[in-house]
């Protein structure tokens, strides 16, 4: 898995590309914290190079979620492939989280 | 492959060769048990508990695609258990560690998620088989039998809501891989584990320790 970061002036946008599972999920962990630690509370997490995700990946993004929501910023997703948005879609994931399309459309938002 | 085990004949010699010629089909055994699946059932009707038992086995299994691994159901209680060969030739979920992994996340999802009012929370019991065997004495069914398998439902008696209970075999496992994989013996829940602890379950005849995390 790779994880890249673009600092925009509307929010930062988070990009992962690959398998997000249990061998590296601490990689996204880190990423998430220390944004967040240093007061990013606007954040994009752009899917669309992502084609696996395992409960341990969704941990994750639901901790975000959880972080960002008590400053009450916006933790948004974008991009997801159609087998993860199922997979999100099973876990419950598609009513707490809000999820675009696209990069572009997600972008509006903030 | 499953054996189907069937004689007519209570003395059958035919049975006692077959039965001595089966081999052992060592893997990981896993109890999962829904949390007040009971009294939800007196407390709505079919509407509330089935939805709520449906969601909660989709995070539990099809997340991770354990689906494929559930030997039985029994109740709101299912049975899982992969076989070593089957683990290996896995491309995701094929350590001990990424198994536990991705239960306590699961665990974790359920018990965090925001409505409350869609899932039930769980408890699960861990532990790695030698003495088991692939066979069934029901025809069409795949099954496991052997002490190991037994011993994994007793483990599950020292399970509660938001637990894993794992065996101490089990865990040796897990810490294995981390050693394997460079990883540091306190990654990810097993920042969590409980220490050792002993108990002396009934009909085992050897005291069996095991180890417990608690679920954030």
């Amino acid at each position: 898995m790779e994880i890249n970061e673009l600092k925009t002036d509307q929010c930062v946008i988070v990009g992962i590309t690959g398998r997000l599972d249990t061998t590296n999920y601490s990689m996204l962990e880190k990423k998430l914290m220390d944004l967040i630690d240093n007061q990013h509370d606007k954040i994009l997490v752009e899917c669309s190079g992502m084609d696996y995700i395992s409960s341990s990946g969704l941990r994750i993004l639901l901790m975000g979620l959880k972080k960002v929501t008590a400053l009450k910023g916006k933790f948004v997703l974008c991009g997801l492939q159609e087998n993860i948005h199922e997979i999100f879609e099973i876990s419950g994931f598609t009513s707490i989280f809000e999820i675009h399309p696209s990069r572009e459309e997600a972008l509006k938002i903030f | 492959m499953v054996r189907y085990i069937h004689y007519t004949d209570p003395n059958s010699e035919e049975m006692l060769q077959e039965l001595d010629q089966i081999p052992r089909c060592p893997g990981i055994c896993f109890f999962m048990d829904i949390n007040r699946s009971t009294d939800i059932k007196y407390q709505g009707g079919l509407k509330d508990w089935g939805r709520k038992l449906n969601n909660t086995f989709n995070t539990l299994l099809y997340v991770n695609h354990f689906q494929q691994h559930v030997v039985k159901g029994i109740g709101d209680e299912v049975m899982l258990f992969i076989p070593d060969e089957d683990l290996q030739k896995k491309s995701s979920n094929n350590t001990c560690f990424a198994l536990l992994e991705d239960i306590y996340a699961a665990l974790f999802l359920i018990k965090n998620h925001p409505d409350q009012n869609l899932y039930l929370n769980c408890k699960v019991a861990i532990h790695y088989c030698t003495e088991v065997h692939n066979i069934t004495f029901f025809e069409n069914a795949n099954d496991y039998y052997g002490s190991d398998v037994d011993l994994t439902a007793r483990l599950m008696t020292k399970s509660v809501e938001n637990r894993i209970v794992l065996s101490e075999k089990f865990y040796v496992k897990v810490i294995n891989d981390l050693i394997n994989m460079g990883l540091p013996l306190d990654t990810g829940c097993l920042a969590r584990v409980s220490e050792r602890y002993m108990e002396n379950f009934r009909g085992v005849p050897m005291s069996t320790a095991f180890r417990v995390i608690e679920v954030m």
